[in-house]
Formats: C-alpha cells, sequence, structure tokens
C-alpha cells in the first residue's frame, strides 16, 4: 500500500466537487464531505473525498472558508498598522510572522536594529516556534485519539504564552515587534523568568515525547503512511519540516542566514523517509534545536542597550521600491514581498504562506490512503487555515 | 511492547502528581448556590485589557484633550470623540485649552493591539486588565465616555498607574 | 398458568430494581472516568455541580433530556427510533444473570454464560441500523466498522469463555464462581485474561478500539445524527456494556466476590465484587489515558491473526490439561508461554516501523557527533586566530 502511495502522481485537478471524478475511472461507492465543521480538518478546510469502501480514491480540496482578504487589507493600512494584520496570519506562531514583516520594511528602508532588540527578537521567536510545535504534538496526539499528550503539551504552551503575556500584554496577538525595533523593553523580570521556564518546558516535551513518539500503536499509525520523496517534495514546493522530513536539508535560518541566526550553532534535523512518523519526530527535535538557541541567545545578549532604533516612534515612510523578505516560520519558509510607492502605506504587500504551499500536495499524499489515515495525514502537513486563506 | 509499557508507568506517574498537585485551576466562580468566591487568576502587570480612559485627580478632569491621534492610528477604526472648549480653563483651573466632549468606543470592534495608547501624547487612554466585559446585547459594548473614564479610574486606582511621560527612565 | 402472579410481581420489582441500580452504576462510572482521567492528565475534572462534581453526571443527564431529540428529515425513522432500543435492550438483558453475589441476581440459568454471550451480539444489530437509518455517511461507515469490530472480537471472547466454562466444568455463572474458591481462573489462564480483556475493549469500543466511533475520524460514527434523550440512551448503553465486560473479568478470572480464605457474606461480598469491578475500570481508563487509536484495517488484522488464533490456543490448553489430568501449574505454564508469544508477535509486528526509526535515531545520532565535532573544530579555530 505505501508503495502505491509513493508512486502516485497526481493528475490535474478539476475545477470543483461536482466535477470531480476518481483517478482510475471505475465507479466508487461513495463521496464523503470532510469538512468544514470537521474537528480534525484543523480550522474550516474542506475535502471531499471519492472513497471506495474506506480507501480514498480521489480528493478535492476547498479553501476559502476564512478568507479575510488581509492582503488588501494590508494596503490600506499604515505600515505600523500592519503589524496587527500580520499577528493574524498564522496565529499559532505570532511573534515569527511579525519578524518577517518588520523586517522587511527595514530592510527597505535600510533600517539598523539595535543588538539587544535582534536578540530579544530571536528568543521570542524561537519560544514561539517551541509553543507552535507543541500544538502541533499535541493535535497529532489527538488525531491519532490520544488524549494525554495534548494535556501535556498544552501545559507547556501555556508556560510559554503567560512569559509572552509578561512581555507584550497579549498571549496571543502581540502586536510587540515595531519597525526598527520593539515596542517597549522587556520587564525586568524576563530573564530570570525565561531560565526558569527552560528547564519546565524541557521536562513537559519530553514527557509527551516519551509518551507519545515510540508508542507501538502510534508508530503503526503514522510510519510509513504517505512518504513523500524528496523530488515530490521539491516539485510540489514543500518548505520547513515537510520539506525536511524527506531528506531535503533546507532550512532558511540556514540557508540564507537572516536577523541574527549565522551567531548560533545548531542543526537542521532531517528525516530518512519523508513519512508522517518523520514530519512528526522532526519536529520534535526542532524543539530542542530551538532550546539550544534560545541558550546561546541568552549567553550572548546585551544585558543592556536600546530596543528601538534611532528613527523612533514616528510614521514610516519607506522610499519607493520593492522588498522579498524570506524566513523560516514552525511550518516552513515565509515570504513577503512588499512595494513601496513612498507614501505611508504599502503600494502592494503579498503574502507566501508556507500553509498554503504545503497543503498543496494533500492530494499526492491522501490518494490510496483510509479514511482514518486522512486526519493523520492532514495533521501531519500542520496547516493554519489563517494562513492559508489569508 | 515496550514503549507501550513504559507509556502507561508514565500516566501513572502522572496520575500520581496530579492527585497530588493538579496543573489546573479552578475557573473562578462569583458565588453559586453554595456562595462561594474565588479569586480570578491574576493577569501580567502588561496585560493589555480594553482600553480605557484616564482621570486626572490633580485638576479633576480627564487627561483626554479629543486630539483624536488614537482615531487615526486605529487600525479598526473602532473610536469616535468631539472636543469642547474646556471650562476649567477659563477659570485657571487647568492648562488644557480644549477637553473631551465625549468619546465612544466599540469593544466588540477592538482588536486589543495597544496602538492608541503608544500614540496618544497627552497619557490619556491605558489598556485596562478589564477583559470580561461580553452583554447579551447586540451593541451593549459600545462604551461612552462615562463607563469608560470609571474603567481607567478602576485601573488607576489598581495599578498605582503614573503617566507614561512622568516616567523615569 | 406458566407464572404465578406473585412471582411475576417478584420479577418485575426486581427488573426495576435492576434498571435503577444500572442507571446509578453508570452515573459512577462516567464520574469516575472523568474524575479519572482529568487526574491522570493532572487537571481537575469536574468540580463545579456538588461536591467535586458528584452531581456533576444528574446534571448531564437532565440537560441530554430536556435536549431537542432531533430525527433529521431524510432518516429511516422506524429504524431511527428503534436503533437505540436494541442496543440498551441488549445491554440491560445481560445483567439478568450476571450475579452480584450468591444470591444477589434475578433469574440464575443454568446456562448463564451462553445466554450473556448471546445476549451481547444483538447490539451489533443496534449500531448498525443506527448508523445505516441516520442517512450520513458517516454513520454508515461507523455503522459498519462497527459491524466488523463486533463481530470479529466476538470470536476470541466465546472461545476465551468456553476454556473457563471447561476449568469449571460449567456454564452457570455462580458455579464459576464457586469453583474458583481456591484459586482464582487467573492463575491457571493469563493467556485467557489477556485475550478477554483486550478483546472485551474492543467488544465495548473502548480505547484502543474506539474505532467505530472514533471522534477525529468519523465524528461519532453511528451516533452522528442522534441527540437528546436517544443519544442518551446509547451512552447509557456504552458504559452498562463498560461495566458488564470488566464485571464478567472479575466473574470469570478474579473469583468474583470470592475473598481468598474468608466466607464474605450478603451486602459484603457484593461491596468486594463492585470493589473489584470498579478496579478493572480504573485500569480501562488508565489505558484509554495512554493509547492512540488502531486503524480498522490493523484493528481486523489483530483481531484474526492474533486474538483469534491465541483464543483456539487457550481451548486446546485447557483440553489437553483437562484430557491428562495434569497439575494446575501445568497450564499456568503454558498460559504463560501463550503469553510471551502474543508479546513477541506484537513485537514483531511492530519490527518493521521499529527498526526502520531506531535507524532514523542512529543517522540522527551519527549527524549529530558529526556536527558536534565541526563545533569543536571551528572553537578551536576561533581560539586559535
Amino acid at each position: 500500500m505505501a508503495d502505491a502511495a509513493r508512486n502516485v502522481t497526481a493528475p490535474p485537478l478539476d475545477s470543483g466537487a461536482a466535477q470531480a471524478r476518481p483517478v482510475s475511472g471505475e465507479p466508487v461507492e461513495m463521496l464523503l464531505n470532510m469538512g468544514p465543521q470537521h474537528p480534525s480538518t484543523h480550522g474550516v478546510f474542506r475535502m471531499v473525498l471519492w472513497v471506495d469502501g474506506e480507501k480514498i480514491v480521489d480528493i478535492v480540496p476547498h479553501i476559502g472558508y476564512l478568507h479575510r482578504g488581509s492582503e488588501k487589507l494590508c494596503e490600506g493600512e499604515q505600515y505600523h498598522q500592519v503589524i496587527t494584520l500580520f499577528d493574524r496570519l498564522d496565529y499559532i506562531a505570532n511573534f515569527n510572522n511579525e519578524h518577517v514583516y518588520v523586517r522587511a520594511v527595514e530592510r527597505l528602508m535600510g533600517l539598523e536594529v539595535p543588538e539587544r532588540a535582534e536578540y530579544l527578537r530571536v528568543i521570542l521567536c524561537e519560544l514561539n516556534r517551541i509553543a507552535s510545535h507543541l500544538l502541533f504534538i499535541a493535535t497529532m496526539g489527538l488525531d491519532a485519539g490520544a488524549m494525554t499528550p495534548s494535556m501535556f503539551c498544552f501545559r507547556g504552551r501555556e508556560r510559554i504564552q503567560a512569559l509572552f503575556e509578561a512581555v507584550s500584554g497579549a498571549r496571543m496577538m502581540h502586536n510587540y515587534f515595531r519597525i526598527g525595533g520593539l515596542k517597549e523593553d522587556v520587564p525586568e523580570d524576563f530573564m530570570p523568568r525565561l531560565r526558569e521556564l527552560m528547564p519546565q518546558i524541557r521536562e513537559d516535551l519530553e514527557e509527551s515525547d516519551k509518551l507519545l513518539s515510540f508508542n507501538e500503536i502510534f508508530l503503526a499509525r503514522l510510519k510509513d503512511i504517505s512518504p513523500v520523496t524528496a523530488e515530490d517534495a521539491i516539485d510540489y514546493g514543500l518548505t520547513g519540516p515537510c520539506l525536511r522530513a524527506s531528506g531535503v536539508e533546507y532550512d532558511v535560518r540556514k540557508a540564507a542566514p537572516y536577523s541574527l541566526y549565522d551567531r548560533f550553532d545548531f542543526n537542521v534535523p532531517t528525516g530518512l523517509d519523508g513519512d508522517c512518523w518523520d514530519r512528526y519526530y522532526l519536529r520534535v527535535q526542532e524543539c530542542y534545536e530551538s532550546l539550544s538557541i534560545i541558550e546561546q541567545a541568552m549567553e550572548q545578549m546585551p544585558a543592556e542597550g536600546n530596543v528601538l532604533s534611532s528613527l523612533g516612534r514616528r510614521l514610516v515612510r519607506p522610499p519607493a521600491g520593492e522588498v522579498y523578505v524570506r524566513a523560516e516560520n514552525p511550518r516552513g519558509e515565509i515570504g513577503v514581498y512588499l512595494v513601496s510607492d513612498g507614501s505611508d502605506r504599502p503600494y502592494r504587500l503579498k503574502v507566501r504562506p508556507p500553509s498554503f504551499c504545503n497543503l498543496s500536495a494533500i492530494r499526492l499524499m491522501l490518494i490510496n490512503t483510509w479514511v482514518a489515515d486522512s486526519v493523520v495525514i492532514l495533521g501531519s502537513l500542520d496547516i493554519v487555515m489563517g494562513e492559508v486563506d489569508r | 511492547m515496550l514503549n507501550s509499557i513504559k507509556g502507561m508507568f508514565i500516566t501513572l506517574l502522572s496520575s500520581a502528581k496530579g492527585l497530588r498537585e493538579p496543573v489546573t485551576r479552578q475557573y473562578p466562580a462569583t458565588g453559586n448556590l453554595l456562595q462561594r468566591e474565588e479569586a480570578p487568576t491574576p493577569v501580567q502587570p502588561r496585560f493589555m485589557g480594553f482600553p480605557a480612559l484616564t482621570w486626572d485627580e490633580g485638576v479633576g478632569e480627564p487627561y483626554c484633550t479629543s486630539c483624536m491621534v488614537c482615531i487615526r492610528h486605529c487600525p479598526t477604526q473602532c473610536m469616535s470623540s468631539t472636543m469642547k472648549d474646556n471650562p476649567l480653563q477659563a477659570e485657571g483651573k487647568s492648562s488644557r485649552r480644549k477637553i473631551v466632549d465625549s468619546f465612544e468606543i466599540n469593544l466588540n470592534r477592538c482588536i486589543l493591539c495597544g496602538i492608541c495608547v503608544e500614540w496618544c501624547n497627552f497619557d490619556a487612554i491605558v489598556m485596562s486588565h478589564e477583559h470580561e466585559m461580553s452583554t447579551y446585547v447586540r451593541n451593549g459594548d459600545r462604551v461612552d465616555l462615562p463607563v469608560l473614564l470609571e474603567l481607567g479610574y478602576k485601573h488607576q486606582k489598581e495599578t498605582d498607574w503614573v503617566p507614561p511621560t512622568k516616567r523615569g527612565k | 398458568m406458566l407464572i404465578s402472579w406473585a412471582d411475576l410481581g417478584w420479577i418485575l420489582l426486581s427488573l426495576f430494581i435492576m434498571f435503577n441500580a444500572l442507571s446509578v452504576v453508570v452515573l459512577s462510572l462516567t464520574w469516575l472516568e472523568r474524575k479519572a482521567l482529568g487526574r491522570l492528565q493532572r487537571r481537575l475534572g469536574p468540580t463545579r455541580s456538588g461536591p467535586m462534581g458528584l452531581l456533576q453526571p444528574v446534571a448531564d443527564g437532565i440537560k441530554l433530556i430536556i435536549k431537542e431529540d432531533i430525527i433529521p428529515s431524510s432518516s429511516e425513522k422506524a429504524i431511527f427510533w428503534g436503533a437505540p432500543l436494541i442496543v440498551m435492550l441488549s445491554a440491560f438483558m445481560i445483567w439478568v444473570t450476571i450475579p452480584g453475589a450468591q444470591d444477589a441476581v434475578i433469574k440464575n440459568l443454568d446456562l448463564g454464560l451462553f445466554y450473556i454471550i448471546a445476549f451481547s451480539v444483538i447490539g451489533i444489530l443496534g449500531l448498525v441500523l443506527a448508523g445505516w437509518g441516520s442517512a450520513n455517511k458517516y454513520g454508515t461507515l461507523g455503522g459498519l466498522r462497527a459491524a466488523a469490530q463486533l463481530v470479529s472480537y466476538e470470536i476470541p471472547i466465546i472461545m476465551v469463555a468456553v476454556s473457563v466454562a471447561m476449568l469449571a466444568q460449567s456454564l452457570d455463572m455462580r458455579e464459576i464462581v464457586a469453583q474458583q474458591s481456591s484459586y482464582p481462573f487467573v492463575l491457571v489462564q493469563p493467556l485467557g485474561l489477556v485475550v478477554f480483556f483486550i478483546a472485551g475493549l474492543a467488544e465495548v469500543g473502548r480505547t484502543p478500539f474506539d474505532i467505530y466511533f472514533a471522534e477525529s475520524e468519523i465524528v461519532g460514527g453511528p451516533f452522528v445524527e442522534y441527540s437528546g434523550a436517544h443519544w442518551s440512551l446509547f451512552f447509557l448503553a456504552e458504559y452498562i456494556n463498560t461495566f458488564a465486560i470488566a464485571a464478567l473479568t472479575v466473574l470469570l478470572f478474579f473469583g468474583g466476590w470470592q475473598f481468598p480464605g474468608v466466607e464474605l457474606a450478603g451486602y459484603l461480598a457484593v461491596i468486594w465484587f463492585l470493589f473489584k469491578v470498579y478496579l478493572v475500570i480504573l485500569v480501562i481508563v488508565w489505558i484509554r489515558g495512554t493509547f492512540p487509536r488502531l486503524r480498522i484495517d490493523q484493528l481486523m488484522a489483530f483481531a484474526w491473526k492474533v486474538a483469534v488464533p491465541l483464543s483456539f490456543l487457550t481451548v486446546v490448553m485447557t483440553a489437553i490439561y483437562q484430557f491428562y489430568g495434569w497439575p494446575a501449574w501445568s497450564l499456568t505454564l503454558m498460559s504463560l508461554a501463550g503469553l510471551v508469544w502474543v508479546g513477541y508477535a506484537i513485537y514483531r509486528r511492530m519490527a518493521g516501523p521499529a527498526s526502520r526509526v531506531a535507524q532514523t535515531k542512529k543517522r540522527i545520532q551519527a549527524r549529530q557527533e558529526e556536527l558536534m565535532a565541526a563545533r569543536r573544530n571551528r572553537a578551536e579555530r576561533t581560539r586559535r586566530g
């Protein structure tokens, strides 16, 4: 079964559910509409499955239920207001999203960011990466039917979010990064709290890792399910953990180091087979790598210093021009293409969301698997609909 | 097989811990049949709840002069206000020439981003710690000046608020 | 006159008592499960209604009864209405002959074990009808999954029950318990216990076999269209079945109400029996808190490749033991050998993925060592300038 799935080359998509026909052309039993109100489609994603018994013959994905027109909205907002919209794209990894946007504007203006601010940004982004991956592990467990790991993971995530609340005032929609630095310096007890937090996160992570990762039933559910070859992964434009699980060592933090990532020693874990378990376990390993990055950043960070550039707090008007900036989000490579006409609002802002591109491979992955596998495979892609639909 | 057995022991250990010290806590009740009352989970000092207007006790008037900076910078256009000549200034008690006449925030629309507080030049607006303001009426969360001032005054009292421009760096 | 008025009255009264007792048991089970699962995950569990949330099941029950009972317009009305009753009926009928103590039984039958197994199968019909009658594709999938799963796991249960009946030389539940006065059957037939327990979990659809109503896949399976009182009937039946499987495990393998060395009588026996049953229930909850769910094909493979052969093995082993009149410990040894074989079989079944995982791990380790070496080299170079 697994070998068959590996060799499937997905034919071109039809335009809609009504036109959807099974690949083989043979009659099938049933058309199963999964979503948008299904508990395991991670938001409002809808799949129309052609099933033959419990085997998936064909699938037509439907997106757009959470479309808010974020890119168009960005054209009507001033540069500092756009940050709030970026918070709401990938609503699990808010700091990472803010980071890539403010970097785009800074690049356009040629701004120098104070070192302390940049270190704090990296620490917060990596913490957010861990929080995001913890949520992934939790939902992966739930998709496979295990309840307890989700509770363990949410405990760790909750601790991280309490720290975020102390820093930025909000648990999710922070609006804390500013063009040229940060909104304000972190509270005085930030470093002691972070030092206290690190072993706690590690403990929560290890507990759920030990409970779930090598459980026999979990392995049977995830190992060898919908393997994606490196060629296929590259062809479909997969990025992030989904690409690395197929054995391609590509991480924007290493391939094109941005921010301060060239100052840290960290590994880029890769998988062997590109199956669901590899995609899962790779994220567990990435959490440990992020912890080590945070530890290094804590050592290197200057204890005192400005956190906002000389520009200070004022309306920004970048010079006319365009810029493309990319970064490694928890879900993959996010790209921001920003065009400025010299006014106080972006002329055009295009986002390349990792979830959307990863989701495009869903058809390749799902054909010839079981209905029960579909939720696991979708879970292993780790999509966030806010980012897919924008 | 071995890992499954290991997993069983992990959950057993976890339940032993759970019996001693559960991680979660009771959601606060404001009095029920048994008249219990629990304190809500404390928020962090920087917590951003709904915005509120501050009260200048030295003069006895709001800080806000209705200069419209917050309104212009609000990403969701959830506020509106009007200004008037300050009667206290004519009496010589206040240095503010203009003062807020009416102020309305649609809290259903507010996204709690804190941009208004950041841009205010008169220390007039704060993010209070209030976050449970649901009502049964569709427009029940369109709050006007008295409510905002009350919220702000409560926040000032609770947190020993110092105007940002007077804070030592 | 087949039956006298007094007897009829007595039967009706005892049925009424049984119905109420089982309802109380279900209430206690829901509370116990939620509380135990909560503590296992380091949560509080229900706390609001009553002291320690003890009234939570009552509140749930009231809510379910008050709730609107929605019937989908495209459903097959009669079947949609009748299916929960069939499931419910089979769940309750079993309890007519399950004894709680020597005399705490409504009607002890000579063929008690046979009767219990025969009636527990009827529930499957209700599930399939519920899935089909609700005119929902998730429901249909769930109903068919239920049919496949429950029918397959019926066989191991029957065969293990047969081997126990051979040990006790009776199908009478009271007689089976009485035979365990010197030692419980778990000591001579541990393999039987494991197979019976696993098959029992599958039979009542507890994790890791909650496949026919898997919430994350087919959102409740046969129950997806049910609400209100009809849904609560399924709920009731599920918990009564769980309780029945736990009770049967105790009766067949742990000596029922027998206390080693002491002759318990009256209420004490019933309490001791209930204590044992609730311990088994706690184990079921513990398993629910630990394991993910299997896939339907893996479940069927486990049934036909592992559980069914093993259950036949228990019968053969018991027969050999009975025929040659060997001492009891010989059966224990045989059974344990079988158990080790199960473990090995499952281990081999998982060996494919596990070896790949080990390979991945080794590769990761090698890479990390390489990177560490590179890091050391770099540090060396920067120190030298």
